[in-house]
């Protein structure tokens, strides 16, 4: 079947519209972002609640948190790189508080892959699950991106959703998504992919390679609260699990997977990642590819692997 | 400059058995809590971004009838108050603690009553050698930049940072000038409740700007 392409840029702007006509409480907050985030679409709509803070995330965070206290239900929207440097006031004021700011994020992973190493932001998975009361969510397309904005911004308390920019190969069509849950797309004994974002379709692209392995593959797109109850039920039937992220393999999806794991079903968990920072590129795949997170790449290290056990 | 002996009496008693924490932060916030909470309309904000001045805030709320002397010896013990303002205690809307937040949490309450046509002024109690953050200086420009005239922000003006003199850590002066490029309305006063409780009914007939109280103390 034919990939077809999206970008979750525009799946975010236009659902953050739909919020908008559904909820006069949400507001949205820019770092001088708004065209690369598509939040712009929200301010062409509802000018009156949309709120340009300038290029200062620190700030935007902070005001944000003052509009949940006001009782707004305040997205506060930059690239994820950056919005990390209000990591601080996300940890002390946001989910310390637990206050009900939605903070989403665009760019994330390679995804900015033009623009190089500084933009690329490998961390924020790990940086937002560490903390108390944060919901973190990673959505593998655009019918994923609207419906866990959707249930998102309808929920109680901080979340944070992380977006590539403009690339990713439709996967769902139409299901009913949950946060807290995850999917199944697919069953498998020899080896299980368990991937977030982008990198679900990939791996629906390596199972297919993969034709002499039973291969399964699971959407994680909640990461925090983390689906246990998922991840044990295959853990209990396959023989290797292999995580697949645009991140760092350290605290994000893989770090989960691991955590959980070793507590509660030891089992041989591989984990494929970013392990180093990434570079400037002409072209998003290539980028992956270099980072050995192409399917073609992530089919032979599965091979590499399950030979030699 | 004087604080009120009870007051100050009040602070010694209760920081004397937590080795004077944060002593000389909270004497010199007492006059401006003091002053502020007569100011305070039920609707109004107060936000202690200088969370450290915690003791203060608790020697006021017990002036106020609003916490016991029990509850006052209590102070930074596991189940008593917290040694800096957390969300949920009495007129407490934001937890601080960690420095150059508050006047950013100040503006999204500020725009937001905007945004519902409310009458809210919020006030913000700064200190200054929290004014070495860079979130403050983006905060002032947030503030102004929207004309939040309900965004009062007073600076605890003691001239002392944490190890040393603020002129020798990280000079402010010329401070009044800062905030004034900044877009602010900008008032010098004597760190005294009576003086800035005068100047802060003043300040509600100011409009279309934001306002800064330095406080002195001197």
């Amino acid at each position: 079947m034919a990939k077809i392409i999206e970008s979750f840029r525009e799946a975010f702007g236009r659902a953050l519209v739909e919020m908008g006509r559904e909820n006069e409480d949400v507001v949205v907050l820019d770092a001088d972002v708004k065209g690369s985030t598509k939040t712009i679409y929200f301010e062409q709509a509802f000018p009156d609640r949309f709120f340009q803070i300038g290029i200062s995330e620190q700030d935007l965070i902070s005001t944000a948190a003052g509009f949940a206290i006001a009782g707004k239900i305040p997205v506060a929207s930059a690239f994820a790189a950056f919005m990390m440097r209000a990591w601080e006031q996300i940890r002390n004021t946001v989910a310390r508080d637990n206050l009900n700011v939605k903070i989403i994020t665009t760019h994330s992973g390679f995804s900015d892959f033009m623009d190089g190493s500084s933009h690329q932001c490998l961390e924020d998975i790990a940086l937002m699950r560490v903390l108390p009361n944060m919901k973190v969510l990673v959505p593998a397309d655009a019918h994923a991106t609207g419906v866990l904005l959707k249930q998102m911004v309808e929920g109680e308390g901080p979340f944070y959703m992380r977006l590539g920019r403009d690339y990713t190969v439709k996967v769902y069509n139409g299901e009913e998504l949950e946060i807290g849950k995850a999917e199944i797309l697919r069953e498998g004994e020899d080896v299980f992919l368990i991937a977030c974002g982008f990198m679900v379709s990939v791996a629906l692209e390596v199972a297919e390679k993969l034709k002499d392995l039973s291969v399964g593959v699971a959407d994680f797109h909640t990461i925090k609260p983390f689906d246990e109850n998922t991840l044990l039920k295959i853990a209990k039937k396959a023989n290797l699990i292999v995580t697949l992220e645009e991140h760092s393999i350290s605290g994000g999806l893989g770090g989960a997977v691991a955590e959980v794991l070793s507590e509660k079903m030891p089992k041989r968990v591989i984990r494929i990642g970013a392990e180093e920072f990434g570079r400037s590129s002409r072209d998003y795949l290539a980028l992956l590819d270099f980072h050995g997170l192409s399917a073609d790449k992530i089919a032979k290290r599965v091979v590499e692997v399950v030979g030699r056990r | 400059m004087s604080v009120s002996s009870a007051l100050n009496g009040r602070l010694k008693e209760m920081l004397s058995e937590v080795n004077n924490f944060h002593f000389n932060s909270s004497i010199t916030c007492l006059e401006i809590l003091k002053a502020m909470m007569a100011k305070k309309r039920k609707n109004d904000v107060v936000i202690l971004s200088k969370g450290h001045s915690a003791p203060a805030f608790y020697v006021i709320l017990s002036e106020l009838g609003l916490l016991s002397e029990e509850g006052l010896r209590s102070f930074a013990s596991l189940d008593g108050l917290p040694s800096h303002v957390i969300r949920g205690l009495p007129f407490i809307e934001v937890s601080s603690g960690s420095l150059g937040q508050g006047l950013s949490v100040a503006n999204g309450i500020a725009l937001a009553s905007k945004l519902e046509g409310e009458e809210k002024n919020v006030y913000v109690i700064l200190g200054d050698g929290e004014l070495d953050e860079g979130q403050v200086w983006e905060a002032a420009m947030t503030s102004s930049h929207y004309k939040l005239d309900n965004v009062i922000a007073i600076i605890d003006r003691n001239f002392m940072q944490l190890t040393g003199k603020t002129e020798e850590i990280m000079s402010k002066e010329p401070l009044g000038e800062k905030w004034k490029s900044f877009g602010w309305e900008v008032f010098e006063v004597e760190n005294n409740a009576e003086k800035l409780l005068k100047l802060l009914f003043e300040l509600d007939r100011v409009k279309g700007k934001p306002k800064v109280i330095i406080a002195k103390w001197e």
